[in-house]
C-alpha cells in the first residue's frame, strides 16, 4: 500500500502490507489514531469483510454538504430565472472543483497522505499465507474518525492505542492491532509488521492489473516496502466488483513533494505481491496521481484505469477526496494534474450518481461503509499531485466565510490584517475620505494649518516600524466566547469556527488558544 | 534633614498620561476593523490602541480625544501621542495634532529606610492623611506643586503629580521625613 509522506514531513514511512483474499469487500472501520504528529503510520492487514476505512476529512465533508445545501436551495430559484439546471450544476462542478483544489484537497490529502505515506514492511520472518484475517481487534468506535484528528496534535481519540509522539522507526507492530493513521485511515493489522521509514526514493507502485493475491515476502532490508493503501483496490475493482478491497501491497509512498523522490517504483519486492489490502480507498489514487505527477507518462494509464475503476461508492466524499492535490510543492504537473482532476471530477460524478441510484438515501457513513471503501482508495492517491494553489486559497475565504464578515455583530476575528484584505471593498466610510486622498495629501493638507499640529506627513512621526508579519494566510474566522488579557498576555476562548492554516482548513466548534504580544 | 536624602535618591518616571485631541470625529468601528493591535470597547464606546516602540496604550474615543498612557518621560509620551495620529491619519482621518498636554506624571523612588507612618502622620497633620483600612500609605499632598505623594512603610514613595518630573525632587524634598 502506498503511502505518502504527510505535508509538513518528507519522511516516507515504509510498511509492507499483508494482503488477504476477500471474497466480499471489508466494510469494518476501527482504528487507532496514531499520534499525527508522525508520518503516519500504518500497519494494514485487512480485511474482515466489515472493516471499512473511511479517511473523508470531515471538513471537506462539511464543505460539500454546504454545497448540497446551497445548490439544492437554488435550484427552484434557478428555474424560476430560466436558467436551465445545467447551469446550476456547472456552477455546482466549479464551486467543487475549485474548493477540492485548494482546501478541502488537502484536507483530503493530508487525509490520505498521512496514511499513504507509511509502507509495512513485513519481518523477515512473515512466510505468506492465506492468512485469515481475523477481526481480533476490537473495533472502536467509528466516531473518532470523524474528531478532527488533525488538530488533536496529542489526543488520543481512539482509546485503544496510540504511538508515542517520538516514535523512532523501525517499529516493530504486533498482530492484531488497529491503527489509524493522522489522516484518518484506519489500518489492521493482522501480521505483526515493522514500519520503517522508507527511503526517499521510493515509488508506488501501480499495479493496474494486480489482483488479490499472496504476499511475496519482502526482502527484509529493504525499506521501501509495498505501499499498502492503494490504489490498486480500485484497478481490481473492475475484474470483480465486491473484490476484496485490497490494496495493492507495493505502493510505496514517496513525498509528493519532490518527484524525483519519486523514481523507484517498480522495485518493491512486494509488487508482485498478490494481496492487496485495501486499507483505505484514498490511497489508492494517490500513488497513482503521484506518479502521475512524477512519471506522467507511465503512469497516466494505470490512474485512469483506477479512476474509472473505482466504483463509485460514496458521491461527494470521494469526489473530495480524489481530487485531492498537493498543494504543498511544486505545481510540477499541475496542467496534468488539473486535467486528470477534471477528470477524476466527472468520474466521481458519475459514479456518484450511479451510487445514488443504487442507494435510495445517501447518507454519510453507512453509504460509506457500504458504498465508498472503493472510492476511499483514491485518496491516497490523489495526494501525491502536487499542485500549486491558485488564489482559492482568499477566494475560498470570501465565499464561504465573506458572509460572516459583513455581518455587523463584532466576531472574534483574529488576524486583523486578513480582516482587512477581505474588508477592502467595504472601504472606510463615515466622513473620513479615506479612499481617495492619499496619505500624503492628507498630510501635507494637515501639515501647517495650525502651530498645534505640526503633524508632517513622515518628517517629525517615524513610521510605525510594524513588520508586516500578519501578511499571513493562516486565517481564523469564528465566534468567541470569551478574549482575555493581562497585560500583554492573550487567551482566547474561540467557538465555530474555521481556520485556514497552511492552505488546509480546519472546522472547530471551539477552541482555546493563548498568544503574548 | 530630608534634603540630604535626595541627592542619592533614584527617582524613576514609570508612567506618564497625556492627552491630545485630533480636532476631527473618529469612526471607532474602522479603527478597530483596520488598525492594527486595537481592542474595541463599543460597551465603553472607546478603542485601544497599543503601540509597540514607545510602549504606549491609547484610549480613542470617537470624539476625537486620544489619552496617552504608558509612555516613560513626557517625550516619549509626546513622540507616541504624535506616532498614534499618524496612524489615525494613515487610517483615513483628517487628523490634526493639537492640544497636546502631559495630564500625569508618576515616579516611584525608594528610601533606603522605613518609615513610621503613624508618626510620620502626626507630625504633619494637616498635609498627611493616613487610613490604614483604605490604603496601607500615607497620602501627602502639595498643593502648590499639585503633586500627591504616597509613602509606604517599607520606604517606597511615589509621587504622582502633574509638574515636570524635575519637579519630583522638590516634592520628595518638600516631604519632612523621619
Amino acid at each position: 500500500m502506498a503511502v505518502s509522506a504527510p505535508i509538513t514531513s518528507l519522511i516516507i514511512i515504509t510498511c509492507v502490507c499483508v494482503c488477504v483474499h476477500f471474497p466480499s469487500r471489508w466494510t469494518g472501520q476501527t482504528i487507532i489514531y496514531l499520534h499525527h504528529s508522525h508520518p503516519v503510520l500504518c500497519i494494514i492487514v485487512t480485511f474482515p469483510p466489515q472493516i471499512m476505512l473511511t479517511n473523508t476529512g470531515p471538513v471537506a465533508k462539511l464543505y460539500l454538504s454546504i454545497i448540497d445545501d446551497v445548490i439544492e436551495n437554488m435550484r427552484e430559484l434557478f428555474s424560476d430565472e430560466g436558467l436551465e439546471d445545467r447551469v446550476l450544476d456547472d456552477l455546482r462542478h466549479l464551486w467543487e472543483s475549485k474548493m477540492m483544489q485548494s482546501k478541502a484537497m488537502e484536507d483530503f490529502r493530508k487525509n490520505s497522505i498521512n496514511s499513504s505515506n507509511f509502507v509495512l514492511q513485513l519481518p523477515a520472518s512473515y512466510s505468506q499465507t492465506d492468512q485469515e484475517v481475523t477481526a481480533s481487534v476490537v473495533i472502536p468506535a467509528s466516531q473518532s474518525i470523524y474528531s478532527f484528528p488533525r488538530l488533536k496534535n496529542n489526543s488520543d481519540t481512539l482509546a485503544t492505542f496510540s504511538l508515542p509522539a517520538g516514535l523512532a522507526y523501525p517499529v516493530q507492530i504486533p498482530a492484531g492491532v488497529t491503527l489509524q493513521t493522522a489522516s484518518g485511515q484506519l489500518y489492521k493489522v493482522n501480521v505483526p509488521v515493522v514500519v520503517t521509514q522508507a527511503a526517499a526514493g521510493q515509488q508506488p507502485v501501480s499495479r493496474p492489473t494486480q489482483k488479490v493475491t499472496e504476499w511475496r515476502e519482502p526482502a527484509a532490508p529493504r525499506p521501501a516496502a509495498v505501499a499498502p493503501n492503494t490504489t490498486h483496490p480500485q484497478e481490481v475493482e473492475p475484474s470483480s466488483a465486491p473484490a476484496p478491497s485490497v490494496t495493492q501491497p507495493p505502493q510505496p509512498n514517496t513525498n509528493y513533494v519532490p518527484p524525483t523522490e519519486e523514481s523507484s517504483l517498480p522495485q518493491q519486492p512486494q509488487d508482485p505481491a498478490a494481496d492487496t489490502l485495501l486499507l483505505q480507498g484514498a490511497d489508492s489514487p494517490e500513488p497513482e496521481f503521484r506518479l502521475e505527477e512524477s512519471e506522467p507518462s507511465p503512469q497516466p494509464e494505470p490512474m485512469n484505469l483506477s479512476m474509472t475503476a473505482s466504483p463509485c461508492g460514496q458521491s461527494l466524499d470521494f469526489q473530495t477526496g480524489t481530487e485531492e492535490t498537493l498543494t504543498q510543492t511544486a505545481p510540477l504537473k499541475s496542467r496534468d494534474v488539473d486535467d486528470i482532476l477534471k477528470q477524476v471530477i466527472e468520474e466521481e460524478r458519475e459514479k456518484a450518481e450511479r451510487a445514488r441510484s443504487l442507494t435510495s438515501a445517501k447518507t454519510d457513513s453507512p453509504s460509506e461503509a457500504v458504498l465508498g471503501l472503493d472510492l476511499d482508495y483514491s485518496y491516497s492517491e490523489l495526494s501525491d499531485i502536487v499542485q500549486l494553489d491558485g488564489p482559492a486559497g482568499n477566494s475560498d475565504l470570501e465565499e464561504e466565510e465573506g458572509a460572516p464578515l459583513d455581518e455587523n455583530d463584532f466576531l472574534g476575528i483574529i488576524n486583523a490584517e486578513a480582516i482587512k484584505a477581505l474588508q477592502e471593498g467595504d472601504g472606510s466610510s463615515d466622513g473620513n475620505s479615506i479612499s481617495s486622498s492619499s496619505d500624503g495629501e492628507g498630510a501635507d493638507e494637515l501639515a501647517n494649518v495650525e502651530d498645534e499640529d505640526p503633524l508632517n506627513s513622515g518628517d517629525d512621526v517615524i513610521e510605525q516600524d510594524i513588520p508586516d508579519l500578519f501578511d499571513t494566510d493562516n486565517v481564523i474566522v469564528c465566534q468567541y466566547d470569551k478574549i482575555h488579557r493581562s497585560k500583554n498576555r492573550w487567551k482566547f476562548h474561540l467557538k465555530d469556527g474555521v481556520m485556514c492554516y497552511g492552505g488546509r482548513d480546519y472546522v472547530f466548534s471551539k477552541a482555546v488558544g493563548e498568544a503574548e504580544w | 534633614m530630608d534634603s540630604s536624602n535626595d541627592d542619592a535618591l533614584d527617582i524613576i518616571i514609570t508612567n506618564v498620561v497625556a492627552t491630545f485631541r485630533t480636532r476631527c470625529h473618529l469612526n471607532l468601528r474602522t479603527i478597530a476593523l483596520e488598525g492594527t493591535n486595537v481592542i474595541y470597547k463599543p460597551e465603553v464606546g472607546k478603542v485601544l490602541m497599543k503601540l509597540r516602540k514607545p510602549k504606549i496604550t491609547a484610549s480613542i474615543w470617537s470624539s476625537g480625544k486620544i489619552i496617552c498612557t504608558g509612555a516613560t518621560s513626557e517625550d516619549e509620551a509626546k513622540l507616541g501621542a504624535r506616532r498614534l495620529a499618524r496612524v489615525l491619519q494613515k487610517l483615513g482621518f483628517k487628523v490634526r495634532f493639537s492640544a497636546f498636554k502631559v495630564v500625569n506624571v508618576l515616579a516611584v523612588c525608594s528610601m533606603p529606610f522605613a518609615i513610621r507612618l503613624i508618626d510620620f502622620t502626626k507630625k504633619n497633620r494637616p498635609i498627611a492623611s493616613y487610613e490604614p483600612e483604605l490604603h496601607p500609605a500615607v497620602t501627602y499632598r502639595i498643593k502648590h506643586l499639585k503633586a500627591t505623594i504616597q509613602v509606604f512603610s517599607t520606604g517606597s514613595i511615589t509621587v504622582t503629580g502633574t509638574m515636570g518630573s524635575f519637579d519630583f525632587r522638590e516634592a520628595i524634598r518638600a516631604m519632612p521625613l523621619r
